[in-house]
């Protein structure tokens, strides 16, 4: 499916969505439409509200108001349905130490109510596609950082998600697998996976992402394709000189406003 | 795409549980044989000896004392426990379960997936009930065995007993669940506040008890004759025997059950179980409307505890620009007179003596517990007089001794559940202590000096109390400061120790490290020992004051108290020196 066909329908959308803890406002009327098959890239400063909207489109957290729909199912109304059809990759991962990796696909496949065949069969490909083979059948207690990553992205495609959020995912990693991590997220896009990459590594997402999105404070400063914000911030660089600018002009506005 | 096929999520999360239980148990055979054979092995003794203890007992008050087994008096005993044991579930089970709902990482991971809030509440609920009831199906089912024993009872007695207590823990179990739920969703960021005050409220209710027991013509009491005043005693009992209280429905249906009643005691059963099954099932209707929405409250608003943070620049990075203000509360004076007051102590001890003080002092759910149970004793020992102002001597003396095993059994308590945990809960940062430039043995001996100097401020103060309120003679108290500073002594090594030997840096929760095998081993020989020095150091010079006031040829001469106390001292050294030994051993050979 190409990126521009698929652009017609919407994925994620976010809704004039608004997260407060407390007094603080983490999210600020955040709207976001994510196409079918289209690799997004999520960006900001620590403490911007990165993670509390990936929790959000995940059902984890609740927005204090607006709307996240995945696949045009409102996460609070019909949380079941929206997270069928997602995947999320948190930035710290969690496996059951107790059990083997393959154990852990079983479990992830039953969970989302694969057949047992089609289980069986999907099982073998993931195994195959992340190279698992020679340490599945091991409980994941004794697995080093990269099969763990290796085995949560396996879990996270097993029941073929039609959306993958992903948080910081190369942390930790080798060149070798951020290399082969690269290859199956434009992969998976490629098929028509939305794919939500929230990430620092500038360079990756600079390679990767079909369109970017930049928060500070919790507001949206910036979306579009590289091109598109590279002529917002008047930059002809790379996207860190990019992202640098545009953070700061959005700090300079917001010191503005205070004083 | 997922087929999207209806799923049974229950028997999902069964064969979860099985596969992991299968999973550890053969990795457990696995690495030595030898473990769970000493596990087996040991909770067998425990279990024996539990069972020999109250077999005994059962038939002395049946033979010696003329009590009768089926009666009220035990009827009282057995409500009493069944309430004591509802009320500890209840707050256990709704600790573990606040925890594992609310904090674990593995919800994070099952809420982010197509399951159902009162599934995972149902998932989770098994595991904290089974976690907060097991030590009890080891130590009060040899207790309840022994009972039937010693009654003859009929064959179905045995039968029954499992099934009273599985529908029982469903009651406090669900009561508490529900607490957390309510809590969490309703006022999460003064959560801790609300399990203090009802912790409050719980030892205020005891108080009160006390104090009107204490109150209720204390001159005479003693003065009747011994069944009158065991009698007049017991009916400040009554309440436990409430017909709408579980614990009274348990109590009286086993005795039914013994009395060869089995259709009355059917009746109570079914009362058991259909009011905990029917709460379990409000738990589980107001867990898939609360669940995720007070995971939500608790992730979002419910923890706002800045006192400690240090403070922030505004959001540039997330990293703190200021440096934390040097604290001038009362808790930081605090800190720093603990650490002006080591100065004998190696700093880098010193240092990490500070760091567990300041820990266990921000947690206000571990010292909450010490100052409602210290709290309680000290109401009963400073109106202890009323008890006893024409009290003889030999009441006097026994009295002393009863408050000094309350005192050992409060310390028993406070290494068990607070000190045991201690190294585990440094938890995946255990590296950090391993790679600081001090010996390995240092941080033992720094958790050792904590739990010794903490226990011993507490019951020394305690005990001084207890024994002023008694007006015992001098000889007696310094035999009592000299046997609880062994008791100190002694449990802390046994708890520090044995927690180095055996622990679990997987765990966050201390309740759940306490209840755990390691925990639970850990209580067990620190009864063990508790008893050992009692009978060794205090028990002889009580028998001996007991004898020469009666005024009977000692058959024990008092060079037999001496012998008690060397004794006593050198169980005392050993029970230091052995499990720190083990425990620094352990620690060495530890990889991070």
């Amino acid at each position: 499916m190409s990126f521009t066909a698929a652009a017609e329908r919407t994925m994620i959308k976010l809704d004039r969505v608004t997260k407060q803890y407390g007094n603080k406002t983490a999210v600020h009327e955040l709207s976001l439409d994510i196409a079918p098959g289209e690799l997004f890239a999520f960006l900001g400063p620590n403490g911007a509200g990165k993670t509390t909207t990936i929790k959000m489109m995940c059902g984890l957290l609740f927005p204090t108001s607006g709307a996240v729909l995945i696949g045009g199912h409102d996460l609070r109304r019909d949380g079941d349905r929206a997270r069928q059809l997602l995947s999320y990759v948190p930035d710290q991962p969690f496996l059951y130490e107790k059990l083997t990796g393959r154990e852990f696909l079983q479990f992830i496949a039953d969970m989302y109510g694969l057949r047992p065949a089609r289980a069986a069969e999907r099982i073998d490909e993931v195994i195959e596609l992340f190279e698992l083979q020679e340490f599945v059948d091991d409980l994941t207690e004794r697995y080093s950082h990269g099969m763990r990553q290796r085995t949560v992205f396996a879990s996270a495609l097993v029941h073929e998600p039609s959306v993958l959020i992903v948080d910081e995912p190369t942390v930790g990693l080798d060149p070798h697998s951020v290399r082969r991590l690269k290859d199956l997220l434009r992969r998976q896009a490629d098929r028509g996976t939305t794919v939500f990459l929230s990430s620092h590594s500038l360079d990756v997402v600079e390679e990767l992402a079909d369109r970017i999105a930049i928060v500070e404070h919790g507001r949206l400063i910036a979306c579009g394709t590289f091109k598109a914000l590279r002529e917002q911030a008047a930059v002809d660089g790379s996207l860190e000189d990019v992202f640098l600018t545009l953070t700061r002009q959005a700090s300079e506005t917001d010191d503005k406003v205070t004083k | 795409m997922s087929d999207g096929q209806p799923i049974n999520q229950a028997l999902l999360f069964q064969g979860l549980r099985w596969r992991l239980l299968r999973n550890s148990w053969r990795l457990m055979l696995g690495q030595s044989s030898m473990r769970p054979f000493t596990i087996l092995l040991v909770s067998l003794l425990v279990w024996m000896f539990v069972f020999g203890i109250s077999w005994g007992g059962f038939l002395f008050l049946k033979t010696e004392v003329g009590v009768p087994l089926e009666g009220g008096i035990v009827g009282i005993l057995l409500d009493l426990l069944f309430l004591s044991l509802a009320v500890l579930l209840i707050f256990s089970s709704g600790l573990i379960l606040y925890g594992s709902l609310f904090t674990s990482a593995e919800t994070a991971f099952l809420l982010a997936r197509p399951v159902a809030a009162d599934q995972v509440f149902a998932y989770k609920f098994q595991g904290a009930v089974a976690f907060s009831s097991w030590a009890f199906l080891l130590l009060g089912g040899p207790i309840l065995i022994a009972y039937g024993l010693a009654c003859d009872a009929p064959w179905y007695f045995y039968v029954l007993l499992p099934l009273f207590f599985l529908g029982f823990v469903l009651l406090p179990g669900s009561l508490g669940a529900l607490c957390a739920l309510l809590i969490v969703n309703y006022i999460p960021q003064r959560r801790k506040q609300v399990v203090g005050v009802c912790l409050a409220a719980l030892a205020l209710a005891l108080g009160v008890w006390i104090y009107r027991m204490a109150q209720a013509s204390p001159s005479t009491m003693w003065r009747d004759e011994m069944r009158e005043a065991v009698t007049r005693l017991f009916s400040y009992f009554t309440f436990t025997g409430s017909p709408l209280a579980p614990s009274h429905w348990v109590s009286l249906g086993l005795r039914r059950a013994l009395r060869g009643e089995v259709g009355s005691s059917l009746y109570y059963l079914a009362l058991v179980w259909s009011n905990g099954l029917l709460l379990y099932l409000i738990a589980a209707v107001g867990s898939a409307w609360l669940y995720r929405r007070g995971y939500n409250r608790m992730a979002t608003g419910g923890d706002l505890n800045s006192a400690v943070r240090a403070p922030r620049a505004p959001d540039k990075g997330g990293v703190p620009l200021v440096r934390p203000k040097k604290g001038t509360g009362l808790f930081s004076r605090c800190d720093r007179l603990l650490s002006a007051a080591l100065p004998f102590v190696h700093p880098s001890t010193r240092l990490l003596i500070v760091k567990d003080f300041r820990t266990f002092r921000r947690d206000p759910q571990q010292w909450g517990q010490i100052v409602v149970f210290s709290g309680l004793m000290l109401l009963y020992f400073t109106n202890i007089r009323r008890f006893v102002e024409n009290l003889t001597a030999p009441f006097q003396n026994s009295i002393s001794f009863l408050n000094l095993c309350a005192i050992a059994l409060l310390l028993c308590t406070y290494t068990g559940r607070f000190i045991y945990p201690l190294l585990s809960l440094e938890g995946r940062k255990f590296w950090i202590l391993g790679l600081l430039p001090v010996r390995r043995e240092q941080l033992l001996w720094g958790k050792f000096a904590f739990s010794t100097a903490g226990g011993l401020l507490i019951a020394e103060f305690l005990l001084l109390v207890s024994d002023f309120m008694l007006m015992m003679p001098l000889e007696a108290v310094l035999l009592h400061m000299l046997t609880v500073a062994v008791l100190a002594a002694g449990l802390s090594g046994l708890s520090v120790g044995l927690g180095a030997c055996m622990p679990n840096f997987r765990e966050t929760d201390p309740s759940k490290i306490a209840a755990g095998f390691g925990g639970t081993l850990n209580l067990v020989a620190g009864l063990l020992f508790l008893l050992l020095i009692l009978g060794l150091m205090a028990a002889p010079w009580h028998a001996y004051s007991l004898l020469a006031e009666a005024e009977m040829n000692l058959s024990m001469p008092l060079a037999g108290v001496g012998v008690g106390l060397v004794l006593g001292l050198a169980v005392g050294v050993v029970s230091v020196v052995v499990p720190l030994r083990a425990g620094i051993r352990a620690l060495r050979a530890m990889e991070f």
